[in-house]
């Protein structure tokens, strides 16, 4: 029975089953936040809660002195109503309710009985007292004592009955690490080298490798991008294409770059407001318009509007507080004492946000317009420009001197505008060009040209914003507000005589007077999940009280701080992380494990999961050495099924997939069509990035399975593996295996394995021998020419084995 | 604590389960993977095939198995199909009373001076019941006592794509799981080499609106429980088809070889994840096998065909209809047909023709043959569109009406739903549904109640909320139209 229970409970009522199984701990005390509050949270609070218009017998349990003013009498059972309600056999008393569909489980009255014996302590909710330093626990194993972070997860793995699993083989753990970091597979030579590495920072050499290489943004990137919902399309109604990329661009940078998470903070949300604000910041505010929009013939502007101010503040308060202040549109907060005054003051705070002209000027062309936009070149190519302009100058002085002509007119360039105008001039002078000066101004208008348009945040007087009640856009009665964060939290400092957005990006990641603990927990643990698969607090969305308090909560606490009075600086976080022995460790576990730990709250081993949609194209294409690694820029459109768009309209679509050697560009640059994601991303759980996503599902399913076996990208990369294989490698059939298995799986076949596939090829080269017509087909998914001079038959035959590899669980799983 | 258990967790549950039982991954066990949740294993000899409900479900007996949604996508005119409404034609051409219409949502009339606007076709009463079907549904009025129309039903939201957003998953909020993904969901399905939820589409008419994949998406349950779209052009199903020059022997030795080859590290790893994707291969292979024979019809006798006017592979709604009956009889939970072209802002009387043109006769054929298949009795077929349209002229290229949400008609046949049977009524002008109101979340809450589904108690944990089809407000099942 209790394997059975320990089985089918969540973690935490896990851990309080062991609370109250194990005899050693029983001692302890209960902790209201970890052990309490939760059962209260889900059972009661719905009725005895934050909602005041909809609390019921005007009992409050979330406030200890609501509370206790009768229902709850410290360590007394008998004089606590709650209590003697909560084991009431009369069905009339009985809380909860039958009707509610809630019902306590014997441990959780058992836990509220020893709560209330114990003296019904109440804590301040743990996600919003600042967090506190802790000492690490002293642990007395040698290999666990290196890093704090191992000191904390090794006690409480102890505490818990668990051990340590053994650290992972070397190959397992560069692949780890590499997948983790960058999101693409380590080449044979760089599995060579760190195998071969024998000094104790051999891993740490790897991982600085990775987090300077500009992969590493673009893992990055495919995280944020799933927090702040980008999207190429508008995503309602024509779902048009919208003009948006270089803020992809952006986040790429800000990661590659290290900008401190602060700044980058303020950059997305305020960086119009920002004194002398960059091109980049401006390209930054372009998070303020990644919002679901329409034109939709018919809409009511006012109904809009206030569809997106609360898509905002679902946005905004899920992205850094990890709060659903969005359940607060309609009425107060069921479980978190966000009101509903506090839903429409924080979208107060983007009540400035020029957007509504796209109402009338939304077109249905592709793309279609949403003014404000500027055109932009991207970070790197305002770079190459500035110093091709300055190589023209020097030239044009040194012709200067030389051919004692006149010189051409140079113009300062400062922005867009003027370069555009030194085009032109340049242009027209082109005849007196000199070769060495045309090939220069041509460079130059190539890269202008290449500018992008991009939505950014341009803020004009703010509209009134008013309370609508039970969210209602036609109800007028609701009083005004002015932009404000959730008042339990405090207050924000209004820098003039409206609090704006930046006041509210400055709140956010000040740690002393604002939010920053909060923010930095809430963005440390989402870190935390991408390493050990499951955040240190497992609701990465959710830190409100039906969320999961962490178990390392101390640990949570530090990590918070370290990161914030480190300048927010995410690299240095990352590298952390990854450098423990926790990491390191193998993710091979027993069944007896799972069973105690099936969350792996206790991290006594490492995770084993599928990689995102993204890297399982990423890896195909880079095991098959097709992968094209060009960074940034305009997104790229794979194969796609023939009609897969026939539902759009204004204007219907048809697909065009790249022609070049953009096909073969990583998963991060795929377009991303809002309401018909590519149907290998939707397979695996990519989200169609209408709402915010902290952690994407984890599918195993048959429609996955057909997109590795047939879709042409994944053919085509068979192909050209295949190819690879095939010039590669020595020439027996052994030796072109076991180099297929390096190159996709970093290690040797065994015996077995290698039996298998070497079936599979001799089957396929006997058919195909006998069918090159067949054969032929087969090699001809996809853009990438076959070798004129292969045997066609034998390309196939070694196509159909790479497609077995392609398709492995292994090949796919970061382990 | 309380962990949505649909995401990563039910497969770390699985994973815990399958240790405890410890396995091989014989025949059995496999079949017992595709039977779908590993709790359903404990019936292993005897597990029928299909995917497993939830534990718990259906709340009580259920009186049907199946959905097929009918749904006319754009909104068509009531006021030319159930809803009769002779004072309406009476004031045509006059001004809309301002009582009617003051401080009320409105789409593209906004701003425009509102007139009345009559029937543009006769009504008459059809079978023992006295339904009342206007002229443009002459198939219609031959199946009056199969069907109970509802001229009652309201829904919030007045622009296509949130319309449909709600009539499919009960908010606007996109993201959110569609009825068909809840329903598969909670009770499963009976067969493994299909999706338990399969939508269907054709166009013809007004300036088809668009549909978004999110109308029959998953949200927050599992991916396995999404909605997946058969094309009548191309591959049926994305990624169906072998690679070219790949015959279906090719095929099955290379899934299998993977098969073999990811056993061998399951035997290592012993990690369930692993098993789950052997059976993924597998059941991906059959859907290989089995999709183009669900979409072959040459096994379908000519009068059938002729029956639904279908000439297969051409992608009508006649065709869609028959694939719907194929799709039932092969234990698919939930099939839901779009057919986009009801968007009669203007030129109605000849678009309102083409449209009732290509759906009439088909769905009469789709219900009598349900009937004489013995499969109406536990199929629902629900018809309607997203919302309505108004009793106002609108001449957008010729008369016709603008979109309306306060008063629409849709109708129920199959199962218990009392045929020959009108429920409810708007008021004289046909504006407010006024007589026994049915929203959307009161037809989700039957819907679910015909599946054995109690809606107040079938929710599921997301973001810290219960959440539930029929949302927070509360919802009634409509008792009145079932026997």
């Amino acid at each position: 029975m209790k394997r059975y229970f320990l089985f089918v409970c969540s973690s935490l009522t896990l851990f309080t089953a062991m609370l109250v199984a194990s005899p050693a701990l029983a001692q302890k005390k209960l902790d209201y936040n970890r052990d309490v509050r939760p059962i209260l949270s889900e059972n009661c609070f719905f009725c005895h809660g934050p909602d005041g218009e909809h609390r019921q017998a005007d009992l409050r349990l979330d406030v200890e002195e609501a509370a206790k003013d009768y229902a709850i009498v410290p360590g007394d059972l008998d004089g606590s109503d709650v209590f003697q309600r909560i084991i009431s056999t009369d069905a009339d008393m009985q809380m909860p309710p039958a009707e509610s569909g809630k019902k306590l489980k014997p441990e959780e009255v058992a836990v509220l009985k020893r709560w209330i014996e114990e003296g019904a302590q109440y804590d301040p909710y743990w996600a919003y007292v600042k967090p506190q330093p802790h000492d690490a626990p002293q642990v007395d194993d040698q290999a666990w004592s290196q890093t704090d972070i191992d000191r904390f997860l090794l006690e409480k793995m102890q505490s818990a009955g668990l051990t340590p699993s053994p650290p992972a083989d070397k190959v397992t753990l560069i692949r780890r690490v590499t997948f983790d970091l960058t999101g693409l597979p380590p080449t044979p030579a760089e599995v060579a080298e760190f195998v071969a590495d024998d000094s104790p920072q051999a891993l740490e050499k790897v991982v600085d490798r990775l987090l300077a290489s500009k992969q590493f943004g673009e893992r990055m990137a495919i995280y944020w991008l799933d927090l702040v919902r980008y999207a190429d399309t508008v995503g309602y109604h024509g779902d048009q294409d919208h003009n948006i990329s270089p803020y992809r661009d952006y986040v790429l940078d800000a990661f590659n770059s290290n900008l401190p998470f602060d700044q980058f903070t303020r950059d997305q949300l305020a960086g119009d407001l920002l004194p002398d604000s960059t091109i980049d910041q401006k390209i930054a505010t372009g998070y303020n318009r990644l919002l679901q929009t329409t034109h939709e013939g018919g809409l009511q502007q006012k109904e809009y509007l206030a569809i997106y101010a609360a898509d905002r503040v679902r946005n905004v308060s899920v992205v850094w507080m990890g709060a659903t202040v969005g359940c607060a549109q309609c009425h107060d907060h069921k479980y978190d004492p966000y009101t509903i005054k506090d839903f429409y003051s924080l979208g107060a705070f983007f009540a400035d946000v020029d957007e509504a002209k796209h109402f009338t000027m939304g077109s249905n062309a592709l793309p279609t317009k949403r003014p404000p936009e500027i055109k932009v070149n991207t970070r790197r190519e305002r770079a190459e420009i500035a110093r091709l302009e300055a190589e023209l100058s020097q030239l044009r002085q040194q012709q200067e001197v030389e051919q004692q002509e006149a010189a051409t007119t140079e113009v300062s360039v400062e922005d867009t505008a003027a370069k555009d105008q030194a085009q032109k001039s340049a242009e027209e002078q082109q005849p007196s060009l000199s070769p060495a000066e045309k090939r220069l101004v041509d460079a130059i208008k190539r890269l202008n040209d290449s500018a992008r348009l991009t939505m950014v945040t341009e803020s004009i007087a703010p509209r009134e914003m008013r309370v609508l009640p039970r969210g209602n856009w036609l109800d007028d009665s609701g009083e005004i507000v002015t932009a404000a964060v959730p008042q339990f939290l405090g207050k924000v400092n209004a820098s003039g005589d409206r609090a704006t957005r930046l006041d509210l990006a400055n709140w956010f990641v000040d740690a002393e007077n604002g939010a920053g603990g909060l923010t930095a927990r809430v963005m440390v643990n989402r870190l935390w999940y991408l390493f050990y698969g499951v955040g240190l607090s497992k609701s990465l969305d959710d830190f409100g009280g039906q969320g999961e308090p962490p178990v390392h909560p101390e640990l949570l606490d530090n990590l918070a701080i370290d990161f914030y009075s480190h300048g927010w600086n995410i690299k240095r976080m990352v590298k952390q992380m990854v450098l423990t022995a926790a990491y390191r460790q193998s993710s091979q576990t027993t069944a007896e494990v799972r069973t105690a730990d099936p969350y792996n709250r206790y991290y006594s081993h490492q995770s084993r999961h599928r990689l995102p949609a993204e890297m399982v194209r990423d890896n195909a294409l880079a095991v098959s050495g097709l992968l094209n690694l060009e960074y940034g820029g305009p997104s790229v459109r794979p194969y796609q099924p023939e009609g897969y768009y026939r539902h759009l309209n204004f204007p219907q679509r048809k697909y065009h997939s790249d022609k070049n050697a953009q096909q073969w560009r990583r998963g991060v640059y795929v377009h991303w069509q809002r309401q018909f994601l590519h149907p290998m991303l939707k397979a695996f759980d990519a989200p169609s990035r209408e709402e915010c996503t902290a952690q994407r599902p984890q599918s195993n399913t048959p429609l996955a399975a057909l997109v590795l076996l047939n879709d042409p990208t994944f053919v085509e990369a068979a192909r050209a593996f295949a190819s690879r294989i095939l010039s590669e490698a020595p020439p027996t059939d052994e030796q072109r295996i076991t180099h297929a298995y390096q190159l996709a799986l970093s290690r040797d076949p065994e015996q077995q394995e290698l039996e298998i596939v070497t079936a599979v090829l001799a089957d396929n080269r006997e058919i195909y021998q006998d069918d090159t017509d067949a054969a032929a087909q087969l090699l001809h998914v996809g853009l990438k020419p076959t070798d004129k001079k292969a045997d066609v038959a034998e390309l196939a035959a070694w196509t159909q084995v790479a497609r077995v590899i392609l398709n492995l669980d292994e090949t796919i799983t970061r382990n | 604590m309380n962990p949505s258990p649909f995401d990563l967790s039910v497969e770390q549950s699985r994973r815990s389960f399958l240790s405890n039982v410890g396995f091989g991954l014989g025949s059995t066990a496999l079949a017992s993977l595709l039977a779908g949740d590993a709790l359903a294993a404990d019936s292993q000899a005897s597990a029928p095939a299909g995917i497993a409900a939830q534990p718990g479900l259906p709340h009580f007996p259920s009186r049907i198995k199946r959905v097929i949604f009918l749904c006319m996508s754009g909104g068509p005119s009531q006021f030319e199909t159930f809803d009769n409404k002779p004072e309406l034609s009476r004031m045509d051409g006059q001004p809309m009373p301002e009582s009617f219409t003051a401080g009320q949502p409105i789409a593209q009339l906004q701003g425009q001076e509102l007139r009345c606007l009559g029937a543009m076709t006769k009504f008459k009463k059809y079978g023992a019941g006295g339904v009342e079907i206007s002229d443009f549904l002459p198939w219609h009025a031959k199946m009056a006592d199969d069907i109970c129309v509802i001229r009652s039903m309201t829904t919030e939201q007045i622009n296509h794509d949130p319309a449909h957003t709600f009539m499919n998953t009960g908010t606007v909020i996109s993201g959110r799981p569609s009825m068909g993904a809840w329903v598969n969901y909670g009770l499963g399905c009976e067969t493994n080499e299909l999706p338990g939820f399969v939508v269907l589409s054709s166009v013809g008419g007004r300036n088809p609106q668009p549909i978004a994949s999110r109308q029959w998406g998953t949200g927050f349950l599992p991916s396995r429980y999404q909605g997946v779209e058969f094309s009548s052009t191309g591959d049926p199903v994305s990624y169906v088809r072998n690679p070219p020059g790949v015959s279906v022997g090719q095929q099955r030795q290379i899934v299998d070889a993977v098969a073999q080859l990811n056993r061998g590290r399951l035997d290592k790893l012993q990690d369930p994840e692993i098993a789950t994707r052997i059976s993924a291969y597998e059941m991906a292979y059959r859907m290989q096998m089995s999709v183009p024979e669900l979409t072959d019809m040459s096994d379908e006798p000519q009068s059938v065909l002729d029956m639904y006017g279908a000439t297969p592979g051409d992608g009508s709604y006649a065709s869609n209809c028959l694939l719907a009956r194929r799709l039932a009889e092969r234990g698919v939970r939930f099939i839901h047909l779009y057919h986009r072209g009801w968007d009669h802002h203007g030129d109605l009387k000849k678009f309102m023709g083409v449209c009732t043109g290509l759906t009439d006769k088909p769905t009469y054929a789709l219900v009598q043959d349900l009937k004489q298949r013995g499969m109406l009795e536990d199929t629902l077929i629900v018809w309607g569109g997203e919302f309505g349209r108004t009793p106002m002229f609108q001449g957008k290229g010729g008369v016709g009406r603008d979109h309306h949400i306060k008063g629409f008609s849709m109708w129920m046949a199959g199962g218990p739903v009392k045929g020959g049977t009108t429920y409810g009524a708007t008021d004289e002008l046909g504006y407010n549904a006024v007589q026994d109101v049915v929203h959307v979340r009161d037809l989700h809450a039957t819907m679910l109640h015909l599946l054995g589904i109690d809606h107040n108690h079938f929710s599921v944990k997301f973001q810290g909320l219960d959440m539930k089809l029929t949302g927070v407000e509360p919802a009634r099942v409509v008792k009145e139209v079932l026997a």
